[in-house]
């Protein structure tokens, strides 16, 4: 299924064109960048700091009927763990599919454990597990 | 330094439709996102907030 990843800041488009194409690390960058000046769509987000101006780190999986299913939010000073947010999103894909199941906190890619949730395993979630 | 922002949104609500400028670095133009069109080509979206351009990511 297809998806696409979007940056956003609060600097424009001319700042991302700056910033990608003197920063070596960037060089490699396939993902639009876009700019939220105005501060609007971080606003609705909820990660718009008005005391600075800026977005705080801020992810959102939005499915391909509009429905958020996930958000994370960071403070300035810690990085986001991307081995993480590609599990989340590759279990939202999988439970699209598969809507009797759910994923655990140790499932990280198609054929890991999922559970079933049903009146049987009430109490039981345990012996699911390692069943 | 502690944040101020409001309430975002509610996991399991629609998100209301947007649009943002874009700067494209594989074709180097500038261009658009829209919800309304990734509704539309039924893809999955991640938004990825940051505070600023030339800063860590």
């Amino acid at each position: 299924m297809g998806c696409d990843l979007v940056t956003v800041s609060t600097d424009t488009q001319y700042v991302h064109l700056a910033w990608q194409t003197s920063e070596k690390e960037l060089a490699k960058v396939k993902y639009p960048m876009a700019a939220d000046p105005t501060g609007k769509v971080s606003r609705m987000f909820g990660v718009y700091d008005e005391n600075t101006g800026l977005a705080l780190r801020g992810t959102f999986i939005i499915n391909p009927e509009g429905v958020l299913l996930n958000q994370e939010i960071n403070f300035y000073n810690l990085g986001r763990n991307i081995d993480e947010l590609m599990r989340k999103f590759k279990a939202n894909i999988y439970m699209s599919r598969k809507t009797s199941e759910v994923c655990p906190s140790k499932w990280k890619e198609e054929g890991d454990k999922t559970l079933s949730p049903s009146a049987k395993m009430v109490g039981k979630v345990h012996e699911a597990l390692q069943g | 330094m502690m944040a101020e922002t409001a309430y975002g949104l509610k996991l399991g609500q629609k998100v209301p439709d947007f649009e943002l400028t874009t700067y494209d670095p594989v074709t180097g133009e500038f261009g658009a996102f829209s919800l309304r069109e990734q509704l539309k080509n039924k893809r999955w979206t991640i938004l990825f907030f940051y505070p600023a351009d030339f800063t860590f990511v």
